[in-house]
């Protein structure tokens, strides 16, 4: 037999309702790097909780390094030499660096007092030796997303972890971010003998880094295999539980000379009335995906705001096949022909307390069709539309009177697509179209997104994954700071280049 | 639309639930109190329904709850918390009584209508103001319109002690309004009056705009999630307006079938806040217009039978109130009994498992 450092045995958690985790058994080898796949609620966050003691399970065993363990809290999985580096982190932003990290095990002078220097001595060591550079004088909130996840692993260091947990840790970072990242694991388990526990819905870089991969869904552990011994095409055919088609997607030539949508020399501002949108200028022509790509935070979400009426522009100008629209709000721009799938689908694309039917009669409700003369709604005309639409686009439903708060994520987000795509307008506008959703069901949005394309339909493609964009766009542009960094086609350009325009690099600077 | 979706089965059950156990912990307190339960329901039971004049007197009661209930909901549904109800009811019914002394040259077929109308506006108008403010400047509608209310009645009570003072009598309250405004009491000795046809088509009325047309959807979908609205082209700002509006008229038109159906002029006390009861109809059916109906009957019987109870049995008539306070907390707990009733579930099939 051989030795592991960390044992799962027959592990069950049950919350109301579903099963989270049904009899999982995991064997974790000392000194690998292990990742865990699987598509949104096939339980890959729930066993880690429980990992870490966030969560007790209903029933089965946890054994470290031979010896059975049982966490009641996340202190007691810290004392096992496990840490964990959560997606969302957990960091207090107005805290420099070192506090963040001694936070909770502080070094003290006369057990009173935090020993700052004694502090900045031993994280210095620290990041020195595992290869972890970090100003531990600086405060949290002004470093970049790759620095704060390099604190949180240092955090983990520091609280004496041999186990971590990375949960989707490349999420929010650019190609060049992953790459670094990848390095940084590699030595920590090389160089000074880590275990690496990575969850991930990133078959590529599973692929990269991970020595064993153990795939889950729905709620079971489907296999665990070496990383060697398979491909792509198979690991998600694991993860889905049926064959899936990763190929391109079949395009059309079209003549996509005619411009449909003109932004001109846009501003806008955020929430926090800061420009965050800063001098765009964009030509959207018929027939064709335009992709944004950029880190997010780098103003794409105000850029969409703005051209769907959402957000008022601060100074700038927006033509709809060259004509200039004077006025704009969410109604005008719907007039004027332009969809929009929205980033969030919960707080603007849908109200989960309405029914399937409901929340696709949004922006119908007073077209002819589903209106009558005393603004009485045709029922019947609504309910065939909804059939249909629930049909066309595969929502797993029951019936149309479902509400939405009881679809999964990639039915909610259908539900969305389909009514956006069933205005048949000629203009999309489409953010984050596959945020937190499984794999069989990007694959049918994706599809769906190219066949409008074929139709004709211009189309403006906002989306974190860098993978989407270039599997999608005709033409993608760049964004950095609220401004446009550079224009390319997809097939001339290297993801890792692509990721030093997202951070600032311009097209003029190399000239 | 089906009419029993499975949400609506789920609530339908808590409610029932809730009443019975209400029930059965009034019916404790009759025991505490050395009286039978049985007697005393029977009381409150024939007090409400026993005879034609007790219907009367019920019904009579029910109109007004069902009235500014309506008035909740339409608000409450479309996102804007018209608390105010009290005060549009109050300057509804004086203007009812200013019409029906200084429009006396009116003739009866348009008096009742143009009354009607007149009060409606000043509801709506006076429901107007938090709105805009609520709508332009993001000032809470919850505290104005509390203060609102408070302005009202002192207002109003203002108004009826000095320059409208009657001269008849020593009580606050106006003149009597003419003749031709004055509704017809339906069964004598009782306040059972025609306007009680006006709030049947009312009911008509805002269950189709509510639950059959576009504008309906809109008010809904304004208040479940007014990003998504406004994401979608409604209006939200502009919805809300007419929802608050609505919501204001109904109170005022509530107000005045106080005084032409009932008082036949503006007293200083005019109304025991019926629009709080009313608000706590429509809480309890979740601004359902139809739940607002039967819930309206229902209180307004307990409220009716309450008193008869009390003098047949002399069992306080405020037993009634806990009754009332009692569902309104099953009700306010409702997903949180729910959870427990879950995971009381599950956990008991773990077990049957296990063993």
């Amino acid at each position: 037999m051989e030795d592991y450092i960390l044992e799962l045995k027959n592990i069950t958690k049950k919350f109301p309702g579903v099963v989270a985790n049904n009899d999982i058994n995991l064997n974790i080898k000392e000194g690998e790097i292990h990742a865990i796949i699987g598509e949104n609620g096939a339980g890959k966050s729930t066993l880690m909780n429980i990992l870490y003691g966030l969560i007790k399970p209903t029933s089965g065993k946890i054994i470290h390094k031979g010896k059975p363990v049982k966490f009641n809290n996340s202190l007691d999985a810290r004392d096992c030499g496990i840490g964990m580096v959560h997606q969302h982190f957990k960091l207090v932003p107005s805290f420099t660096v070192w506090e963040n990290i001694t936070l909770g095990v502080e070094v003290r002078k006369n057990k009173i007092f935090v020993d700052e220097k004694k502090s900045l001595e031993y994280i210095s060591d620290l990041s020195k030796k595992y290869g972890l550079e970090v100003n531990p004088m600086d405060r949290v909130e002004f470093l970049s997303v790759g620095i704060q996840q390099r604190v949180e692993i240092l955090k983990a260091l520091y609280k004496g972890a041999d186990i971590i947990i990375l949960d989707e840790p490349t999420a929010v970072l650019t190609p060049q971010e992953t790459d670094e990242l990848f390095v940084v694991i590699k030595e920590l388990v090389k160089d000074q003998g880590k275990t690496v526990i990575i969850i991930t819905h990133k078959l590529r870089e599973v692929m990269a880094i991970s020595d064993r991969v153990s795939v889950m869904r729905r709620g079971e552990m489907i296999d665990t295999v070496n990383t060697k011994d398979v491909d792509e095409n198979r690991l998600a055919e694991l993860m889905v539980g049926r064959e899936v088609l990763l190929d391109e997607v079949a395009r059309d030539k079209i003549d996509s000379s005619e411009v449909m949508m003109e932004v001109k020399d846009l501003y806008a501002r955020n929430n926090l009335d800061m420009l965050a949108v800063r001098g765009m200028d964009l030509k959207l022509k018929k027939g064709e995906i335009l992709g944004i790509a950029g880190i997010e935070g780098n103003g794409q979400s105000e850029l969409i705001e703005s051209l769907t009426g959402l957000r008022d522009i601060a100074k700038g100008e927006i033509y709809i096949s060259g004509e200039k629209i004077k006025k704009i709000n969410p109604l005008s721009m719907r007039k004027h022909g332009v969809a929009h799938v929205p980033e969030d689908r919960l707080s603007m694309g849908l109200s989960k307390d309405a029914t399937i039917m409901e929340n696709l009669l949004m922006g119908n409700q007073n077209k002819k069709e589903y209106r009558g003369k005393l603004n009485h709604l045709k029922k019947k005309n609504v309910r065939s539309m909804s059939k249909k639409l629930i049909a066309d686009f595969d929502v797993r439903t029951p019936s149309e009177d479902v509400l939405i708060d009881n679809l999964s994520g990639g039915n909610m987000q259908k539900v969305v697509i389909a009514r956006e795509f069933n205005f048949n307008t000629p203009i999309l506008i489409i953010s984050q179209p596959t945020r937190g959703v499984d794999i069989g069901a990007i694959e049918f949005i994706h599809q769906e997104i190219i066949k409008k394309r074929n139709e004709g339909v211009a189309i403006l493609l906002v989306s974190a994954e860098l993978d989407e964009i270039f599997r999608l766009s005709d033409r993608i542009v760049t964004m950095y700071e609220g401004r446009m960094t550079g224009e390319f086609k997809p097939s001339e350009i290297t993801r890792q280049e692509i990721g030093l325009y997202m951070t600032g690099k311009t097209l003029r600077e190399e000239e | 639309m089906k009419l029993v979706t499975k949400e609506r089965k789920e609530y339908l059950i808590s409610l029932s639930l809730s009443i019975i156990i209400s029930l059965l912990m009034g019916g404790v307190i009759m025991l505490i109190n050395g009286k039978s339960p049985i007697v005393g329901y029977g009381a409150l039971l024939d007090g409400a329904f026993g005879s034609k004049f007790k219907i009367a007197n019920t019904l009579a009661k029910t109109a007004p709850l069902v009235m500014t209930g309506l008035a909740t909901a339409i608000a409450f549904n479309s996102g804007i918390s018209n608390i105010g109800g009290e005060g549009q009811l109050y300057l509804g019914a004086f203007a009812a009584a200013l019409s029906g002394i200084y429009l006396s040259f009116l003739p009866k077929s348009i008096s009742i209508i143009a009354v009607i109308l007149i009060a409606g506006i000043v509801g709506g108008l006076y429901a107007f103001i938090p709105g805009i403010l609520k709508v332009k400047f993001k000032v809470n509608e919850v505290v104005t319109t509390i203060m609102f209310n408070t302005i009202a009645i002192l207002f109003t009570s203002y108004l009826v002690n000095n320059p409208f003072a009657t001269s008849d009598s020593k009580m606050s309250g106006t003149d009597i309004i003419a003749s031709s405004f004055q509704l017809d009491k339906l069964v004598s000795l009782t306040t059972l009056n025609s306007s009680i046809y006006y709030v049947a088509l009312i009911v008509i009325l805002m269950y189709y705009l509510m639950n059959k047309t576009s504008n309906g959807y809109e008010f809904k979908m304004v208040g479940q999630n007014g990003l998504f609205a406004k994401y979608g082209g409604v209006k939200s700002g502009k919805t809300m307006m007419i929802a608050m509006v609505i919501s204001g008229a109904i109170c005022g038109i509530t107000g005045a079938f106080e005084v032409i159906g009932v008082h036949y002029r503006f007293l200083e006390k005019i109304s025991p806040e019926l629009a709080f009861d009313g608000m706590l109809v429509a809480l309890v059916v979740k601004n359902n217009p139809i739940g607002i109906v039967a819930m309206g009957l229902f209180f307004a019987a307990m409220k009716t039978g309450s008193i008869y109870m009390e003098t047949a049995t002399g069992i306080p008539s405020e037993l009634v109130k806990v009754i009332q306070a009692v569902i309104i907390l099953f009700i306010a707990g409702e997903n949180g009994f729910k959870s427990i009733y879950i995971n009381w579930k599950l956990n008991r099939e773990s077990i049957k498992e296990e063993n």
